[in-house]
């Protein structure tokens, strides 16, 4: 049988609007008492937070706005570089009055690959909100890990536009991540 | 050596970032190409929702968020249809979002400033998690069409969005049914940012007449399709059959 004559196309995306917190995050808007709670608040529930790291950042458009209208998602490994299914996906909105996002969650460890190669600490980012008719991919890494062997930042040509993918650190537990949808800053974003 | 990988997405099927006939895209496109870059096991993996979270009024937009002894206004409806990867092989377990205006063509959001009214029994949200054979179902109200401002003021086509969780990340897939025969399909800007016509039509959920009359609601069938595996050769054999 040759199964690649019987690959069917993927269903299109299409732009989540603007106000995709209806059936994403309803509780975050008010409407209560349908869901239980809204998904993603804790990407870790069963571990501390007191081990917590913060990445906070906000998401500009092409004349520098930041906005607040988007939804992003995060998926990651535990400190220890494993994935489990049910941890490690976190979901949220920049707050409407300072256009900043707040991430807390456990810093990733090294990911071992069945190739035996290992990717440096990441976390798996996506960005849907009006405008963006394709949900957009990019990753997290930062500044104070070793990132000079990883599989991915290392493929990547353009090496002046490799620190949009990095964090800044600006305390022991805290870390800074913008994303530029345009311009001479723009991020790297990723086809995955 | 066996790694499993998503099917390269077929971007020819797919919108473009910039469509400069819908304005929003325009300063929210990168311009840039993205990274391609070989499947990872953080692409791989993904979050998975237990059916626990979901209760049993939540594929019921009709029921709930309705008060006691009311329902919403307008035309009730089915939609329904099947989670597939590329291959075809039913999804179990995927946990589907739904959001939608009412029938007036109004969203419960505070950022919704269209002239028409709220409808205290409508939310406009649910939830779906599949079953063995991909199944998904949602009784709901048909949403109206409504105004909004693009290039002057135009119209959008009656839709509801859907936010689907695959089996990993790169799986996941944001998108909206539109219906059949809504004469307003053929000069939306958002579903005009897919070039390919055949793509564009796989948007439309489809009038199941026959379903339509033993269940006695309007049914609308609307099957999605998830990115599938690359199928690997391991020791001469075909992995994951």
């Amino acid at each position: 049988m040759n199964y690649l004559n019987n690959i069917y196309d993927e269903t299109p995306f299409q732009t989540a609007g603007p106000f995709l917190h209806i059936g994403c995050l309803p509780n975050s808007i008010g409407i209560k008492n349908i869901f239980k709670k809204d998904l993603g608040i804790n990407p870790f529930e069963r571990k501390f937070e007191s081990n917590f790291i913060t990445i906070s950042g906000s998401v500009f458009d092409g004349n520098g706005e930041a906005l607040d209208d988007i939804m992003l998602e995060t998926w990651q490994c535990d400190e220890n570089g494993y994935f489990f299914n049910d941890q490690g996906f976190a979901r949220f909105v920049p707050d409407p009055i300072n256009k900043k996002f707040v991430l807390k969650t456990l810093k990733p460890g090294v990911v071992k690959e069945v190739d035996g190669k290992y990717q440096s600490p990441h976390i798996s980012m996506s960005i849907s909100s009006r405008g963006i008719n394709m949900t957009l991919n990019t990753r997290i890494y930062f500044e104070d890990d070793d990132i000079k062997n990883d599989p991915l930042l290392s493929s990547i040509e353009q090496k002046d536009r490799i620190h949009t993918l990095i964090a800044k650190k600006d305390s022991k537990n805290k870390f800074t991540f913008d994303v530029f949808l345009q311009g001479v800053k723009e991020t790297i974003f990723l086809n995955i | 050596m066996n790694i499993k990988s998503l099917i390269k997405r077929n971007f020819e099927k797919q919108p473009v970032a910039n469509h400069s006939d819908y304005k929003s895209s325009i300063l929210r496109a990168p311009k840039n190409n993205k990274i391609n870059f070989p499947s990872t096991v953080s692409e791989i993996s993904g979050p998975s929702f237990n059916k626990d979270i979901i209760r049993e009024l939540d594929n019921d937009l009709t029921l709930n968020f309705s008060n006691k002894n009311q329902m919403p206004i307008g035309q009730k409806i089915i939609v329904y249809g099947k989670i597939l990867d590329q291959f075809h092989n039913p999804l179990d377990g995927i946990l589907i979002e739904i959001w939608q205006a009412n029938s007036g063509g109004k969203y419960l959001h505070e950022k919704d400033k269209n002239d028409a009214p709220i409808d205290k029994n409508f939310a406009g949200c649910g939830r779906y998690i599949t079953s063995n054979d991909g199944f998904y179902e949602f009784i709901t109200i048909k949403p109206g069409a409504y105004p909004y401002p693009n290039r002057g003021i135009e119209w959008r086509p009656m839709h509801i969005h859907f936010s689907v969780f695959g089996k990993s990340f790169g799986q996941r897939l944001i998108t909206q049914m539109y219906f059949q025969g809504d004469p307003l399909i053929k000069s939306c800007p958002m579903i005009n940012s897919i070039p390919n016509s055949g793509a564009k039509k796989s948007l439309v959920g489809c009038l199941d007449l026959k379903k339509s009359k033993s269940d006695k609601v309007l049914t609308y069938k609307f099957d999605i399709i998830l990115r599938g595996y690359n199928q690997t050769f391991f020791e001469n054999r075909i992995e994951g059959l």
